[in-house]
């Protein structure tokens, strides 16, 4: 008798149950890929999801998480599995070749011509591949041209440079090894940022490293020739051996007032008023051949959805709940990014005097890989080059001329 | 099966399971070397032949040399570093043998290296080698400072420890050896508290000298496990990437390229001219040279 009371109570607890279980059942599950490290708290990236659970009841976001440097890896392996998150976060510059494989989406049909509006050209351009759009832009930098502006008055510099020449005569007036002061500050080593460090020096003259439209490799004309050679100037009056150096170590230098001029983000330059240095940034110089005041290059990191993910308009609802502008502006504001949506430069605390600069070379930023089908191995050929010319190995144009044999081969173009 | 039952089968277990992995992993990356592969679309699969084969050893690849230097030098690294590794274990543990006040404290800190996760200490002799804060180079200068050594010589202070190609090498090259040399130490010091003391009374019996005594009693007796020991240290130093891809993530201009950073940069780096395909191919041409090395060392452990 007990037995069958136990059992008839058991049978009427799973049958009311039953509607709570399949409706947990209904529940979308979308998971999501995010980055950790250099500032990407788990906290800040989980409220997002709560935030976003709240608002969409029926959709149960999981969050993967992975450090910065083995992003990439993940995302690929994940890809490789057939079963890859539903959003991933991606540096820009991966978007050619993870297009070209066939393992993100176009996300034109999504992007309401509101949400276009809201982001300069350029912004979109970092996205942009084959004239589609595969990402909503996250987050982005610009570079400026840091000084110390103590060394500057002590060494009478009173112009602050415009043009390449301007720049390179302040830097010799600064140069004072014998007390332990630099002209400037030169990355060298085998890292993708001394790729970037040349890139703006090869935006300034008006040169690219493809043409975006054929992707046949330009980087050996004279605008890029002229940029190496100026980098490989600038490096007489920098730092002993500067293939020793990547540029996020060189705040290093920067910030013990050890020299006049580089090139970095805000953070750097906001670590550098922080210790105490009388530091300011300008627009970075433009060369000899650049139809524009000045140009940098422009890094940004994106949201993106796999091909293979099985809810595509929920993993796009979600990139637009993250992109929107409260949410944008948050995530920017905690982490001091530059603002990528143009409503955003409005804030108060974009108006601060050291974004400024930052936030006008927005206008003249140029992607950092437009164009190019393989970024990593790119950026090795680039880097050798750049390597050659600092040890003196070959000149500008014999190296640039290497390098954009071996560029057009990887980007598939004979001849 | 009376004496033991299953119990030798139950206890060999686990160690079928791990050769049935390795050999697995070992024939997926024999098979896949004959594929083109993408890393990104699973479904894609060519069958070569031999044709990531061939384009390691005749495409002049556009961005890397070609794979008798990533051999060349892969082996210049294992030779010069194991037997650095050998003779300074060696002292180190004919050393620690020594009845000395201590002792203990010396011995422990022989093993100290293995107490730094590696990513950690490879990070930690960027900033040894750094030209501009790294301790080395304020070392040198100080000695200049007093001496004047180095301007006699013509060398121009600070040094660019890995900003150089050679250097560059033998910098990664004396990371690899610090982290190696406590293994080394530690298996070497064992084998010498385990040579019978009566042989080297015998010895002095008949007038042996120290070096005598060394050169006819410790290095027979140690001699098996020296050739054990370095068998160990050229596979893991054949497989050496972290201290390299943290120093000088093989460069530069390819000075510190060894094969396991080629395997990685033609695998999962270059996706239009590499592969997995041909990263496959790569990892199976240095199992073979890993595997004859064996061979042979074996062959000769053998011989006794």
């Amino acid at each position: 008798m007990k037995f069958k009371l136990v059992f008839t109570l058991l049978i009427a607890f799973l049958f009311l149950c039953s509607p709570l279980l399949v409706s947990a059942q209904r529940k979308v599950t979308i998971r999501v890929l995010m980055p950790l490290g250099g500032g990407y708290t788990k906290e800040a990236q989980m409220k997002l999801a709560q935030e976003f659970m709240k608002a969409y009841p029926q959709v149960e976001v999981k969050m993967e998480f992975v450090g910065w440097a083995e992003l990439w890896d993940k995302i690929i392996s994940s890809i490789a599995s057939g079963s890859p998150p539903d959003v991933i976060y991606i540096g820009s510059r991966w978007i050619p070749a993870l297009a070209d494989m066939d393992a993100i989406i176009p996300l034109d049909k999504y992007i309401t011509p509101e949400k276009y509006a809201m982001y300069p050209e350029s912004v979109w351009n970092t996205v942009r591949y084959k004239g589609h759009i595969w990402g909503v832009v996250r987050a982005m930098s610009t570079k400026c041209l840091i000084y110390n502006a103590k060394i500057l008055e002590k060494y009478g510099v009173t112009k602050i440079p415009e043009t390449w020449d301007e720049l390179l005569e302040a830097v010799k007036k600064c140069y004072h090894p014998e007390e332990g002061i630099y002209g400037f500050l030169i990355a060298g080593a085998k890292f993708v940022s001394t790729v970037s460090q040349f890139q703006n020096w090869l935006y300034a003259n008006g040169g690219l490293i493809v043409d975006p439209k054929t992707g046949k490799a330009l980087i050996n004309n004279t605008a890029g020739v002229e940029a190496l050679e100026f980098y490989a100037k600038l490096a007489k009056y920098a730092e002993p051996n500067p293939i020793q150096w990547r540029r996020e170590d060189l705040i290093q230098l920067f910030k013990a007032g050890k020299a006049a001029f580089y090139v970095d983000h805000v953070f750097n330059l906001i670590k550098a008023i922080k210790a105490g240095i009388d530091a300011d940034a300008a627009p970075i110089p433009r060369g000899p051949h650049a139809k524009q005041p000045t140009a940098c290059v422009l890094i940004t990191d994106s949201i993106a959805i796999p091909k293979l993910s099985k809810h595509k308009d929920w993993a796009w609802k979600f990139i637009a709940f993250m992109t929107d502008l409260k949410h944008q502006t948050e995530f920017d504001l905690a982490l001091g990014f530059i603002p990528p949506m143009k409503a955003e430069r409005k804030l108060l605390f974009f108006q601060r005097w050291w974004y400024r600069p930052y936030i006008y070379m927005i206008k003249y930023g140029v992607p950092e890989a437009a164009g190019i089908k393989d970024w990593e191995a790119v950026q090795d050929v680039i880097c050798t080059a750049i390597q050659k010319v600092l040890l003196g190995q070959a000149t500008a144009k014999e190296a640039l001329d290497e390098a954009a044999a071996k560029i057009n081969e990887i980007q598939g173009i004979k001849g | 099966m009376k004496e033991g039952g299953l119990k030798p089968y139950l206890l060999i277990l686990p160690l079928a399971f791990v050769l049935a992995f390795i050999t697995y992993s070992m024939a997926e990356t024999i098979y896949l070397s004959f594929f083109e592969v993408s890393y990104l679309n699973p479904f894609y699969k060519k069958f070569v032949g031999l044709g990531n084969y061939l384009w390691l050893f005749t495409h002049p690849s556009p961005t890397r040399p070609y794979i008798l230097d990533w051999l060349t030098r892969s082996l210049i690294w294992v030779a010069s570093s194991v037997s650095v590794k050998v003779l300074i274990g060696l002292g180190g543990a004919l050393i620690l043998n020594e009845e000395f006040k201590g002792r203990g404290i010396f011995r422990a800190l022989t093993v100290a290296p293995w107490a730094i996760p590696w990513a950690m200490a490879a990070m930690m002799w960027a900033w040894v080698y750094n030209n501009q804060y790294g301790i080395l180079d304020s070392i040198l200068m100080h000695i200049d400072k007093y001496t004047g050594l180095f301007k006699a010589l013509g060398i121009k202070l600070p040094l660019a420890f890995i900003g150089l190609p050679l250097p560059s090498f033998i910098s990664c090259l004396i990371a690899d050896i610090w982290a190696g040399v406590p293994f080394m130490t530690m298996v070497f010091l064992a084998g010498l508290q385990a040579i019978p003391q009566e042989l080297y009374d015998a010895a002095m019996i008949d007038g042996a000298s120290s070096f005598q005594k060394f050169r006819h009693v410790t290095l027979p007796q140690l001699s098996p496990i020296i050739m054990v020991a370095s068998l160990f240290s050229i596979v893991w130093t054949f497989n050496s990437f972290d201290f390299i891809w943290i120093l000088t993530q093989g460069g530069p201009l390819h000075a510190t390229e060894t094969l396991p950073i080629a395997i990685y940069n033609v695998a999962f780096r270059w996706l239009r001219v590499g592969g997995l395909g041909k990263g496959a191919a790569l990892s199976v041409i240095q199992i073979a040279i890993v595997s004859t090395v064996i061979y042979f060392y074996m062959k000769l452990l053998r011989r006794g």
